[in-house]
């Protein structure tokens, strides 16, 4: 895939921006040059940044009517050539979840950034919460593949935006940045470069935009007046995106190419960091602003001579399953801390022999570091 | 964890706790230290209730919200009392809103009464600047902060029409930190 190194918009130095501030920034800098969306608390400052820099850089931002309108503006910019976004939160992504069912099949490239709040349904809009794991890979029916990122701090708001743009629009699927409330409004310290690597997608002319020779490939994508002859459908269509509905073999054909376009290259997708876990026989798998509690016990517990290690999952769909299976192979015990009732315990436990234990919050509030020493020390 | 400083600004929302905490914690990034900042958000912000908190550091900052606090700032008797006892006993430090919030006797924390609301009214007419006359007696005491960078945090953060106001309250909290160090 071709790629290239561009001078990011914004002047390189260090800055104090909040993680909404962040992504947006990693947006502009990835080259989004469209943005809609509806405001939704705790997202709303990242529309407002992107309001004003998509000014300064010549896009366009449009406040739709609402979050269904919004993502489907966004799948008609991307194939008008713009890389596009929209950001949400809990109640906003469950609005988008057709449209980007709609996206995964017409292999639309484009950006969701949701802001997780405490719910269900509007739930507490202001407090964090981390529900919308599960949601994010399967809240549209059918069977599809969608790229999902997890960032802890201000700084990978900004990274992993810039990566999100770059996957999507390499495997042409949507990829969301499953950030919190927490993350989204934590201030630090974050560096900009002067360069970043930017992937845009395969063009082609003449080649079908909907099928690939091979069985995990990604096609060319046109955009709407180029001149290629382009039909855009989310009923099941051949190479050239004529409406196929009645032909088994398309459909076969077609649904395994999206998902397995995905599942084989999920070695390239995928990434993971893990801290202290070479004679760790306690382990913590973690992800999203849960990861920071999570290594600051770490490091105190290292201190009392506890043999415990993490590793933190950056990408969650596809999910990181050969280094959550490697690791269940060496340590005893997986503990998984996170704001919701378990959604990637559940997942974890799918790939390991050990122990896998789970902590589960969800009152509205991080998981704080005394509360995970407290159930370390239990287990 | 060495070389960690957690500061926390709290009062009521609408004394400007929150403008406070984002200078403080820009003037942190100027003097090139790996800062995490977080604030009230949502209702709280606006009306009782209201804190921001600044991590300094060398390094990079594990868990990102506090944990204790080395400094706490407080503009409020409610805030003071909700906060006070998470202060570090011995090497803390509260700096309070002299006529205004009553401090505890039993505390083991060095305590500092900084008129800061009374100075704003008299001094500077308009009792909207006493979050910035905290923040000038604040890095005067603790020199946490360097002043060249806070005043380069208030002209990139407050709007043109407030920049000398906000300036000039730095210069008296300054003054009154002098006189505490003094």
């Amino acid at each position: 895939m071709p790629s290239k190194w561009v001078k990011t918009p914004f002047p390189k130095g260090r800055y104090y921006f909040s993680g909404n501030e962040a992504a947006a920034e990693g947006a502009i800098a990835a080259g989004c040059r469209f943005y809609a969306g509806y405001p939704i608390t705790p997202s709303s400052e990242l529309m407002e940044r992107m309001a004003v820099r998509l000014q300064e850089v010549g896009g366009v931002f449009i406040q739709m009517e609402d979050e269904i309108a919004s993502i489907s503006a966004v799948i008609g910019a991307s194939w008008a050539g713009a890389k596009a976004m929209t950001a949400t939160s809990g109640p906003g992504f469950s609005l988008m979840q057709e449209s980007i069912g709609y996206a995964a099949f017409t292999e639309t490239p484009c950006v969701i950034i949701d802001v997780q709040r405490a719910g269900p349904c509007t739930g507490q809009a202001t407090k964090v919460g981390s529900g919308d794991i599960m949601q994010a890979k399967w809240g549209s029916h059918g069977d599809y593949q969608v790229i999902a990122l997890s960032p802890w701090s201000s700084q990978e708001m900004y990274d992993l935006t810039l990566r999100a743009f770059n996957l999507s629009e390499t495997y042409r699927v949507p990829t969301m940045v499953m950030a919190d409330e927490a993350i989204g409004h934590l201030r630090e310290t974050i560096q900009i470069p002067s360069r970043v690597e930017i992937f845009d997608r395969m063009k082609r002319k003449g080649r079908a935009p909907f099928d690939s020779e091979e069985e995990d490939g990604v096609p060319p994508m046109p955009s709407f007046g180029e001149g290629e002859r382009l039909a855009v459908t989310g009923s099941t269509h051949d190479g050239f995106g004529f409406r196929k509905t009645d032909d088994p073999q398309v459909h076969a054909r077609l649904v395994s190419r999206i998902n397995k376009k995905i599942l084989n290259h999920r070695r390239t997708i995928i990434e993971t960091e893990d801290y202290l876990i070479e004679d760790a026989e306690i382990a913590l798998i973690t992800y999203g602003f849960t990861a920071r509690t999570s290594l600051y016990v770490v490091k105190r517990l290292r201190k009392e001579d506890w043999k415990i290690g993490m590793l933190r999952l950056k990408t969650l769909w596809p999910f990181p399953d050969e280094a959550v299976a490697q690791l269940g192979k060496r340590v005893r015990k997986i503990l998984v801390p996170e704001m919701n009732l378990g959604q990637v315990a559940g997942e974890v436990r799918k790939y390991v022999p050990c122990d896998v234990h789970s902590l589960t919050q969800t009152n509205g509030e991080v998981i704080r570091p005394d509360v995970l020493i407290e159930t370390l020390r239990r287990m | 964890m060495t070389g960690i400083k957690q500061v926390r600004l709290s009062g009521f929302g609408g004394q400007g706790v929150v403008l406070a905490g984002l200078l403080l914690g820009q003037a942190g990034v100027f003097d090139g230290k790996y800062i995490s900042g977080s604030n009230s958000y949502g209702a709280q912000a606006r009306g009782s209730g209201c804190k921001s908190e600044v991590i300094f550091s060398d390094g990079p900052v594990d868990f990102p919200h506090l944990t204790t606090a080395d400094i706490l700032v407080a503009m409020s008797q409610g805030a003071y009392d909700l906060y006070c006892q998470d202060v570090k006993k011995e090497s803390g430090l509260i700096l309070y809103d002299q006529g205004f919030v009553t401090p505890r006797e039993d505390l083991r924390v060095k305590h500092l009464a900084i008129p800061a609301t009374d100075v704003s009214i008299k001094r500077l007419k308009n009792k909207q600047a006493a979050n910035i006359v905290f923040l000038g007696a604040l890095i005067e005491v603790t020199h946490i902060v360097s002043p060249k960078a806070i005043r380069k945090a208030i002209l990139v953060h407050v709007g043109e029409r407030f920049q000398s106001l906000n300036l000039k309250a730095l210069r008296v909290g300054m003054e009154l930190g002098r006189k505490m160090d003094g």
